[in-house]
């Protein structure tokens, strides 16, 4: 039971750290699960999850306010449509998204703005 | 020089909206930009409207077809919030209407693949063996597609006798016309040129694109949520995940057509072994932390996150579903095919844009 818990998560303190240690699951045969994005005090946090051999492994991230996060993207093509969502959702900007829909991947131009934000 | 040609939202084999702007030289696919939006509903922030237990029944409606296992996903998440273990007797139940779920979820694809191929006889025997399993679903749950049968804490509804000898019967009924369409769709000369070698996908670019479900399978990857030690009670119930291995849309509709099988010997099995005793713990207080949960549904591995703060209101709901996972690999898949083949890959994954855009 406890690998699917959330206790078990990796803090991440840096983009740079967040991106070597997605870089690292992907060579050690981890496929990407999805992202979580929650309102912090200041801030967004992201849950990553990540699933190998029907075990997760979650990284926790803190989004400093105005901070525009990397994308990961470029080393799980996958995480292109929930990075979207959160442009949309949240207003958060990702740095080097492969497909970006800029905030219009759900929302039209006359839609709210960052309903979950 | 490539031209930009709309596929959708609106198109004869999509149930639902879902729109691809397909780059096209010399009538095979280049590129692929996928569109969603068209029936976003908000309901990860409608649950702010609702308390835990109102949020099971918002969860069914995310999908018409998979609803009952959204219900049972989300009310097992919130179950671990309570870190409470529900009756025996109804996890099994929970596991019988979950494979229902499945069964008729898989013959509804196959009718409405049949039909994209231009199969009309094989889409109304598939739709027809389809009403067998909603007849047994509505005897048991009261509806025929939203049923409602998870409730935190347990279930709501007993399975009686009558109940077990109509599922024992359905599944009697149902064996033998599965291997009849099985026959069609495996053996079939003009199924198997439409389908063999089409769109295939490598089982190495199927696992890093997060793809999920019978997609995932049908590229060799054996992975099946059913497997963890979150489900321990499919262990005892002859589960044996269906994987083929050649990755293109043949293998795809063998892994399903392998799954309707498993779904009959899983409830059989549960009906043989489930016990007596009660459906339901009584649940007090309200839910607190975070927590993960992943199922099985007929088209892939869903994943619910719900973060409780001690109120009646969950203060976040999470739900990554498996065509959400499975998009990406259309702009894998269908660069290399040929224009009048784009349906039948898109189908291939099983799209539900409803789950996908929530």
């Amino acid at each position: 039971m406890l690998d699917n818990v959330i206790q078990n998560i990796t803090e991440i303190k840096s983009s740079d750290e967040l991106l070597k240690t997605v870089e690292g699951l992907k060579s050690d045969g981890y496929r990407y699960s999805t992202m979580i994005c929650l309102k912090a005090d200041e801030g967004h946090e992201l849950i990553y999850i990540f699933e190998k051999d029907n075990k997760l492994k979650n990284l926790r991230y803190f989004v400093k306010p105005g901070e525009k996060p990397k994308s990961m993207s470029g080393i799980y093509l996958c995480a292109l449509l929930i990075e979207n969502e959160y442009q949309d959702l949240f207003g958060l900007t990702f740095e080097g998204l492969a497909i970006d829909y800029k905030g219009h991947l759900y929302l039209t131009p006359n839609s709210p703005k960052a309903p979950l934000a | 020089m490539t031209t930009i040609i709309p596929f959708g939202p609106q198109h004869p084999v999509l149930p639902e909206p879902v729109s691809l702007k397909l780059e096209i030289d010399n009538d095979v696919v280049v590129g692929v930009l996928p569109s969603l939006g068209y029936v976003h509903r908000g309901l990860e922030t409608f649950i702010n409207t609702k308390d835990f237990n109102q949020t099971t029944y918002v969860c069914e409606r995310i999908c018409g077809i998979c609803s009952a296992l959204h219900g049972i996903t989300y009310t097992r998440a919130v179950e671990k919030l309570f870190d409470t273990e529900i009756p025996e007797r109804a996890q099994y139940i929970r596991v019988i209407v979950g494979e229902l779920n499945r069964l008729h979820s898989h013959l509804l694809w196959l009718g409405l693949f049949a039909d994209g191929f231009g199969f009309e006889s094989l889409f109304y025997e598939c739709w027809k063996y389809r009403e067998e399993v909603l007849d047994v679903a509505e005897r048991i749950c009261g509806n025929r597609v939203i049923h409602s049968i998870s409730k935190v804490g347990g279930v709501t509804k007993d399975l009686t006798k009558e109940h077990i000898d109509m599922l024992l019967k359905m599944c009697d009924s149902l064996e033998p016309e599965i291997k009849n369409v099985e026959k069609v769709f495996v053996n079939n000369y003009t199924v198997k040129q439409r389908l063999v070698g089409l769109a295939t996908m490598s089982k190495q670019v199927a696992y890093e694109a997060g793809t999920a479900g019978p997609t995932l399978r049908g590229s060799g990857n054996a992975i099946d949520v059913r497997e963890t030690a979150d489900w321990d009670i499919y262990k005892d119930l002859g589960f044996k995940t269906a994987v083929e291995k050649d990755g293109d849309c043949y293998a795809r509709t063998k892994v399903r057509i392998t799954e309707l099988l498993n779904s009959l010997t899983i409830i059989r099995n549960a009906i043989s072994k489930m016990p007596d005793g009660e459906i339901e713990t009584r649940i007090k207080g309200f839910p607190t932390g975070e927590a993960i949960m992943r199922t099985e549904q007929p088209r892939g591995e869903v994943v619910y996150y719900v973060k409780g703060n001690g109120t009646k209101k969950l203060e976040r709901l999470k739900v990554r579903t498996p065509t959400f996972a499975n998009i990406p690999s259309l702009l894998l898949m269908l660069p290399g095919v040929k224009l009048a083949d784009v349906p039948i890959v898109v189908l291939t994954i099983d799209p539900c844009v409803s789950c996908t855009e929530r």
